[in-house]
């Protein structure tokens, strides 16, 4: 009995085991099909190109408009209050397979996503009448909402990836205003750090 | 007996307590130490919150104690606050106290303690204290963050005017630390060795999303910050009201005065409540709110309104009875029916107000935007008013409103609507005048009319009638139709009388008619001539009767200068009338004006009384005569100037003035005065104050001198300007004797001359006739061809 206990519960455990948040997801096998809710875009890759072309091109404009609506001390203090330490944003690493850079890119988005979403529904409150800052945080929500998707699509299409685990940062909700304003303003500064580099490597 | 035994010992037992309690109050002090101590803290509110209790009571005990409570900061022996708190303290009640520290208890570590005394009259003084609590550390620094530099209070909502405390806790030790709100550095007290603070008094409002307020390290390092917002002080509601429209639903209105809506705070609300009914209603608009009655007719409201925001609430009440606050809605469906030249019929429509209730309307006719007449209707839901005295052809506005007979509280809104009345026939006859002139040997008449007043024209005149009668055969009738706007026309007649009739007419008919006759007799124009003086107002003309049946006058004269076409005006006057003023705004100064006055028999004709001429102001001549000079002598010269008009001139010509030169050195004529011209320069001066003289002869002169002349005229303000002066040059006193000599002789001997020849071969004969030669005979020279041939 107490043998089969000892054979059986490693057993038990191993047929349970999860693997953790950031280590390779479960990938649907090479021979599985993907179903994409619609078919792919032909010439996806230039059109996430495209996309990455387009937020880059805007991400410094952005981040300009937001320090500004901010008021002092952030436009004279980059250095300290916008500084990209973003230390749980996702990883891209430029040489790696288009898979895996893909797959990166995902991740990325995903988080910016989440972050920008953040962001705009705190500056609704705190900069209402900051129009044109409102106007590029939901173009670049667009682009971003686009470019997931065309990604999704690419991984499915051609890599059979048909999820890919992501990780957001924290929700600003619960902290001070000046608080939210800075970590906006970090994730801006990282956003157009990173965008230049993710667009640069497609 | 067993009983009562029992009885009384229980009785005994229970007396057994009170007498212990007795002895021990008598002979120890009551000390109630207080227990449990318990401090918690709200840091958004800056508050430390204290329970604790007195176990120490008897179960049944009520006591009033006093605690004295001690807060101190950074550490114990700091104490900055005491406080005596008074309570009823019961055993086991947790009791409770609060403090709310100015400084954000983030910057500090706090500590309280607290020891209680009994302070209860029951109990016979004196109370001693119990022994101090430990201290009670309220730590709000544990979950600060890893921050170098931290700024509090977070997100702190104060109003306007009060006082805020910033502190800041730095992790770095350094002393170069600055603090600014809106770029202005502001500058605190050092707490401590990490902790600094800064009192903002009377703080303003800047902006709805905050402001920001940092601190940071000087030359690099941390910054740490925080937003305050300031919020307007919520004040209380204004000139709060209720009324109704419908006895339905009340409608409640009030002045907010600021938003202090914030992105901290929304923007203050609204609640009515009403205290007889016990129902309240959260309003969804900022400065009205509905209510809708109670179908059990609540007759009697108690309104309270109450305003609130996240710092502090206001409220103003009203009591009123509902039918008290009745506003009854805009009246509709105004128009006017039945209108004719001078009334119109007006009716409009009511919402009603509860069942069958009366409304008072008022009516209101303007004309030209100012109120003609006023007029108040009870109606219940249709009004009708007839409008009367109306004039025809105009444009009119009515107006209404209403309110609630059974209370006025206030007048509806108006609703207004124009119309026009109808067209009538003109009420008057048109104002008519003659011109008479010959063209070609026929008396030809020019009749002019002034265009009727919109008040007697009572609606678009559209022609003009003239019927030419002739009065020496009646059977003889001329119609002529002249369409509008012409105002004159022209009639050739004969030597006859005419009599002319002139009717206005619009779409509804004619008007009465203007009636003058021409007579056959041109009359007499020599008339007496006067003058006017012109005024500001005008002219005042003013003349003598002649007979004593006239009907009128007529004053006559045209608008502009008499080189231009003439603009005939005139002006009628009554019977009694002997003089008037003439006012035109097209009267110029030195323009003459020629007023004939003409008396109206009563066969309506026209006969010339009177000619008047005036200025309405005199100018000085604007030119000068053309002066011609003759009869030079070498001491005289005659000057004329025949051809000047004093008629056109701007001012009545008073006379003239000569002016000469002579030569240097010698004195002016004895006609002449000395004067000095305008350029300095002297001068002689002879005046001529007869406008008629027209010839002027300078003598007295020097021969064979040059003398210089100008001659200009003058009116009452002044002579005409200064021209150039001509000159001449007086003849030689012998050259004038020679000249009366030699000239006739000269001309004898022309005529001797001319005689001579004409007659010199008679004067040949007779003075020198011719003596024969005889070689010359004819005879001779034939004998002597003779002779020379027979050689």
């Amino acid at each position: 009995m107490k043998v089969l206990a000892a054979g059986v519960v490693p057993l038990l455990l191993v047929l349970h085991w999860k693997h953790g948040a950031g280590s390779p997801l479960p990938i649907t096998p090479v021979n599985a099909t993907c179903a994409t809710r619609h078919p792919c875009h032909s010439n996806l890759m230039n059109q996430i190109k495209n996309q990455l072309t387009q937020l880059n091109s805007s991400a410094k404009a952005l981040f300009i408009l937001y320090y500004t609506a901010q008021g002092e001390p952030f436009p004279n203090n980059l250095d300290k209050l916008c500084s990209p330490n973003v230390t749980d944003f996702p990883p891209f690493h430029a040489n790696g397979t288009e898979r895996a850079r893909l797959v990166e890119l995902y991740r990325i988005i995903a988080y910016l996503g989440a972050s920008l979403g953040n962001i705009t529904r705190d500056q609704k409150v705190l900069n209402p009448s900051a129009h044109s800052l409102h106007s590029k945080l939901n173009a670049t929500a667009d682009v971003m909402r686009g470019l997931l998707s065309n990604v999704l699509c690419r991984l499915c299409s051609k890599y059979h990836v048909a999820h890919v685990d992501v990780a957001y940062g924290p929700d600003t909700s619960g902290k001070d205003v000046f608080q939210k304003k800075k970590l906006g303003c970090q994730l801006l500064g990282k956003y157009k750090q990173v965008i230049a580099v993710v667009a640069q490597a497609f | 007996m067993a009983l009562f035994a029992v009885f009384q010992t229980t009785f005994l037992l229970a007396l057994l307590p009170l007498r212990t309690y007795e002895s021990e109050v008598l002979s120890e002090p009551l000390l109630l130490t207080p227990e449990s101590l318990k401090v918690s803290v709200n840091s958004t509110r800056q508050r430390l919150h204290l329970q604790w209790t007195v176990h120490s009571l008897a179960y049944h005990q009520e006591l009033k104690m006093v605690f004295q409570i001690q807060i101190s900061r950074f550490k114990t022996s700091n104490v900055i606050w005491v406080e005596n708190y008074r309570t009823t303290v019961k055993r086991n009640r947790v009791l409770h106290w609060s403090w709310e520290s100015k400084l954000p208890l983030e910057c500090a570590a706090h500590f309280i303690r607290m020891r209680s005394m009994v302070d209860d009259a029951r109990i016979p003084k004196p109370g001693f204290w119990s022994n101090w609590s430990s201290w009670e550390e309220a730590d709000a620094q544990n979950s600060l963050g890893h921050d170098p530099l931290l700024v509090f209070p977070k997100d702190k909502l104060v109003e306007e005017g009060s006082n805020v405390t910033i502190c800041y806790v730095s992790r770095i030790h350094r002393d170069n630390i600055s603090c600014y709100l809106e770029g202005v550095q502001i500058y605190g007290e050092q707490l401590d060795r990490s902790v600094s603070a800064f009192e903002l008094k009377n703080v303003s409002f800047i902006r709805k999303r905050g402001t920001n307020v940092f601190c940071k390290v000087d030359q690099g390092g941390a910054l740490g910050g925080i937003v305050l917002f300031v919020s307007k002080v919520l004040e209380e509601p204004k000139d709060f009201s209720c009324e109704t429209q419908d006895l339905k639903t009340l409608t409640c209105t009030w002045d907010p005065g600021s938003d202090t809506g914030l992105s901290k705070q929304p923007s203050q609300s609204y609640t009515l409540f009403e205290s007889f009914s016990g129902k309240k209603t959260l309003c969804k608009h900022r400065n009205w709110c509905n209510w809708q009655v109670a179908q059990d007719s609540q007759e009697t409201y108690n309104f309270t309104l109450v305003a609130e925001n996240y710092l502090r609430k206001r409220s103003v009440s009203i009591l009123f009875n509902l039918t008290q606050r009745v506003h009854p809605m805009t009246p509709y469906n105004l128009f006017p029916k039945n209108v004719g030249a001078t009334n119109a019929t007006m009716t409009w429509k009511v919402h009603s107000i509860g069942n069958n209730s009366t409304l008072l309307c008022q009516l209101e006719l303007l004309a030209e935007g100012k109120v003609i007449q006023q007029h108040n209707v009870s109606i219940k839901v249709n009004g009708e008013y007839l409008l009367s005295e109306l004039e025809p052809d105009t444009e009119y506005v009515a107006r209404v409103r209403c309110a609630y007979t059974n209370h006025f509280w206030k007048w509806s809104e108006l609703i207004s609507q124009k119309f026009n009345t109808a067209e009538a026939a003109p009420s008057e006859a048109p104002d008519v005048w003659r011109n008479m002139k010959m063209v070609s040997g026929h008396p030809t008449v020019s009749l002019f009319w002034k265009p009727l007043s919109k008040v007697h024209a009572n609606g678009k005149i559209l022609f003009y009638n003239v019927i030419v009668e002739n009065l020496d055969k009646p059977s003889r009738l001329e119609v002529l139709s002249i369409p509008a706007p012409t105002r004159s026309t022209e009639l050739t007649l004969d030597q006859c009388s005419y009599q002319i009739h002139v009717t206005a007419h619009n779409s509804v008919g004619p008007s009465p008619a203007s009636v003058i006759v021409i007579s056959g007799d041109p009359g007499n124009e020599e008339v007496e001539s006067g003058r006017v003086n012109g005024t500001e107002d005008g002219f005042s003309v003013s003349w003598k009767p002649q007979s004593g049946d006239a009907t009128g006058y007529v004053v006559e004269w045209c608008d502009g200068p008499q080189d231009l076409p003439c603009a005939l005006q005139w002006k009628n006057l009554g019977p009694n009338t002997t003089s008037t003023v003439i006012s035109s705004g097209a009267f110029r100064p030195g323009v003459r004006y020629n007023f004939r006055i003409y008396e109206i028999s009563a066969k309506r004709m026209a006969h010339l009384l009177e000619k008047k001429a005036g200025y309405l102001e005199e100018l000085a001549p604007s030119d000068n005569p053309q002066v011609v000079m003759s009869n030079l002598t070498s001491h005289s010269f005659t000057l004329s100037w025949k051809d000047y008009s004093t008629e056109s001139q701007p001012g009545f010509i008073q006379g003239y003035h000569v002016y000469l030169k002579p030569k240097a050195g010698e004195q002016c004529p004895p006609a002449f005065e000395k004067t000095v011209l305008p350029e300095d320069s002297l001068c002689c001066k002879h005046t001529i104050d007869n406008p008629e003289q027209k010839t002027f002869v300078v003598e007295n002169l020097q021969p064979e001198s040059v003398y210089e002349f100008f001659v200009t005229a003058y009116t009452s303000v002044g002579e005409g300007p200064l021209d150039a002066f001509t000159k001449i040059t007086t003849l030689d006193e012998y050259s004038h004797i020679l000249i009366r000599i030699i000239l006739p002789m000269i001309f004898c001997v022309l005529i001797v001359m001319i005689i001579c020849y004409l007659k010199h071969q008679w004067l040949k004969e007779k003075c020198y006739p011719d003596i024969p030669d005889p070689y010359k005979s004819s005879v001779l020279s034939l004998i002597k061809s003779k002779m020379l041939l027979k050689l």
